[in-house]
C-alpha cells in the first residue's frame, strides 16, 4: 500500500444482514486530507461510515488499513440519550477512563472547558457537537471520522465547528466527514467521495463539487 | 416507635426477613438503573415473572418425579434458585439477541412472555402438591420464614453481583450509553453485555426467590424512577436509587408488621407514594 494512503476499501459490500446498501465499493482515504462524503438521503453515507469505523462489519470485501490506525469517531449528537446524567467532562471521560487532565485538555482544545460540569443533555446543538469532537480527540486518533456534525445547527455554530475541524486538520490529522452541505464542503474539503445510486466516485474537491456534478447528483434541473 | 424498637432488637423473630428485604432493596435498584437506562423497563416486568415460572417448573419436575424430592429447605432453596436462574438467563439471552439486532424489543413480544410465564406458573402450581408449599406466599411477596442459611446465601449472591456492578460501572455504562463508540474503540461489547445481563439475571432470580416477582419488579424500577428526577450525576443516580430501595424496604417492613399487611405489597405501594411525591415536588420547585 502506498505510504500516502491511510485506508483502502477493496470491493466492499456494505449493509446489514438482510439489506445490502452499497456494493463493490473501492476507494481510498489519504493521510492528512480532509475528505467529504456526500450524497442524497438514503445513498448509504452513514452505512459506509459505520463500516469504516468498525460498527458494522463489511458483508464482503476488505478494509485495508496502513498499519495501526486509531480512529476517532464523532457520531450524530442525538445518539446520546438524554436519559444519561452525564456532564460534558464525563462524556469525554468515558473514553479516557481515569485520565481526567487529558479529558479537560481535549475539552479546552475544542473551546468547551467551561462546559465540563454542565449536563450534556442541556447543551445546545453546537456545544454538544464540540464536546463529542473533544471525546473523539481524547482517543488520540490518527483519523477523525464525523457523521454530519453541522446538521441541524445554526450557521454561526456550524462555521465555528468547521473552523475547529480546520485547526485539527492543520495538525496533520486526516478527516472524513459526512455532510449534506455542499457549500461548506466546497470551502473545506480537499477530496470528495460521492455516493449516488449505489455508485461511488471520488476525486479532488474542485472537480467533484463543480456545479454540473452537483446538479447531476441531486437530479436538479435549473432550466 | 415501639414497632421500630422491636424490629431493631437483635432477637427479633423476623430479623432474617428484615435483612433479606433490606438486601434486595439495596441491590435490585443498582441493576434496575441499567434496565432503565437501556429502556428495557418492560423486561424488568417480564423477567421476574419468568423467574418465578422457573421456580414453579423446578418444583413441577420434582412433583412429576423427574427430579429427586428435596429433603430440607436448603435443598428446596437450591432447586428453586436453579430453576429461577436457568429460566431468567435463557430469557435474557433471547431479549438481548433482539436488542443487539437493533430492534428495541417490542413491548408486545415481552408482554407475551410475561403473560405466558404468569399463566404457566399458575398451571404448574395448581397440579403440583410440592410446588404450592411456600410458593404462593412467595408470589404474594410474603417474606416470613427465612432461615439463617437462606439469608447468608442471598447476601453472598447479592454482594457477588453488586461488587462487579460497582467495579466495572464505567465499562457497563459505556456499552449501555454509546454502544457504537465502544465498537469503534474495539471494546469487547458482547462480553460486557453478556456479563451485565448475567448479573441482571442473577439478581432477579435471587430477588424473586426472596421477595417474589411483584416486589422484585417494584425495586428494579421504582427507585431509579424516583432518583432520576433529582440526581445530577450517574453516581448520584446509582447511590440514591439504592438508598431509596433500602430505606423503603425497611420502612415498608415496619409498616407491614405494624398493620399486619403483606410486606411486598406494602413496599411497592410505599415506593409508589414516594414516586408521586417526587413528581409533585419537581412540579412545585
Amino acid at each position: 500500500m502506498h505510504a500516502d494512503l491511510l485506508l483502502q476499501l477493496d470491493n466492499v459490500t456494505a449493509g446489514y444482514p438482510r439489506q445490502v446498501v452499497l456494493q463493490s465499493v473501492t476507494l481510498s482515504v489519504q493521510r492528512n486530507t480532509f475528505t467529504a462524503l456526500l450524497g442524497p438521503n438514503g445513498s448509504g453515507k452513514t452505512t459506509l461510515l459505520k463500516t469504516l469505523v468498525g460498527i458494522i462489519p463489511p458483508l464482503q470485501g476488505k478494509l485495508i488499513w496502513n498499519g495501526q490506525v486509531r480512529v476517532g469517531y464523532v457520531p450524530q449528537r442525538d445518539v446520546l440519550d438524554s436519559i444519561f446524567l452525564l456532564s460534558g467532562l464525563e462524556v469525554v471521560q468515558m473514553v479516557t477512563q481515569s485520565e481526567k487532565q487529558w479529558a479537560l485538555q481535549c475539552l479546552q482544545s475544542t473551546g468547551t472547558a467551561d462546559l465540563a460540569r454542565k449536563q450534556f443533555s442541556q447543551l445546545s446543538g453546537g456545544q454538544k457537537q464540540r464536546v463529542l469532537i473533544a471525546r473523539a480527540l481524547a482517543t488520540r486518533p490518527d483519523f477523525l471520522v464525523l457523521d454530519e456534525p453541522t446538521a441541524g445547527i445554526d450557521p454561526t455554530a456550524a462555521a465555528a465547528i468547521m473552523e475547529l475541524l480546520a485547526r485539527i486538520h492543520a495538525t496533520g490529522l486526516a478527516i472524513l466527514m459526512v455532510s449534506h452541505d455542499v457549500a461548506l464542503m466546497r470551502r473545506n474539503a480537499q477530496r470528495v467521495v460521492w455516493l449516488h445510486h449505489g455508485k461511488v466516485t471520488e476525486g479532488p474537491a474542485a472537480e467533484m463539487l463543480s456545479r454540473e456534478r452537483v446538479l447531476e447528483i441531486f437530479e436538479l434541473d435549473l432550466g | 416507635m415501639e414497632t421500630l424498637r422491636e424490629i431493631l432488637d437483635p432477637d427479633f423473630l423476623l430479623r432474617n426477613s428484615v435483612c433479606t428485604s433490606l438486601l434486595v432493596g439495596l441491590a435490585a435498584p443498582l441493576v434496575g438503573i441499567y434496565l432503565f437506562l437501556r429502556r428495557l423497563v418492560f423486561m424488568g416486568v417480564a423477567l421476574p415473572q419468568i423467574s418465578s415460572c422457573g421456580i414453579a417448573f423446578a418444583f413441577a419436575l420434582q412433583g412429576w418425579g423427574l427430579l429427586p424430592h428435596a429433603h430440607d429447605t436448603a435443598e428446596e432453596h437450591a432447586l428453586a434458585l436453579l430453576g429461577s436462574t436457568v429460566f431468567t438467563l435463557a430469557a435474557i439471552m433471547v431479549f438481548a439477541a433482539f436488542e443487539r439486532r437493533g430492534r428495541s424489543t417490542p413491548e408486545a413480544r415481552i408482554g407475551a412472555f410475561y403473560v405466558l410465564a404468569g399463566a404457566t406458573s399458575i398451571l404448574l402450581l395448581v397440579k403440583n402438591p410440592f410446588g404450592e408449599h411456600g410458593m404462593l406466599d412467595m408470589l404474594k411477596g410474603e417474606i416470613i420464614a427465612v432461615s439463617d442459611g437462606e439469608l447468608i446465601f442471598t447476601a453472598i449472591i447479592l454482594v457477588f453481583v453488586t461488587a462487579p456492578l460497582i467495579i466495572f460501572r464505567k465499562h457497563f455504562l459505556m456499552v449501555s450509553y454509546d454502544r457504537e463508540m465502544a465498537l469503534t474503540l474495539k471494546k469487547p461489547v458482547l462480553i460486557w453485555d453478556g456479563f451485565l445481563f448475567a448479573l441482571i439475571g442473577l439478581t432477579i432470580s435471587t430477588a424473586v426467590l426472596s421477595v417474589g416477582p411483584l416486589v422484585t419488579f417494584g425495586f428494579l424500577l421504582l427507585p431509579p424512577l424516583i432518583a432520576h428526577q433529582f440526581a445530577r450525576t450517574m453516581r448520584q443516580f446509582a447511590l440514591v436509587s439504592s438508598l431509596i430501595g433500602g430505606i423503603t424496604a425497611f420502612i415498608g417492613f415496619a409498616l407491614a408488621y405494624r398493620w399486619d399487611l403483606p410486606v411486598g405489597a406494602t413496599d411497592v405501594v410505599l415506593l409508589g407514594l414516594l414516586l408521586a411525591a417526587g413528581w409533585a415536588l419537581k412540579k412545585l420547585f
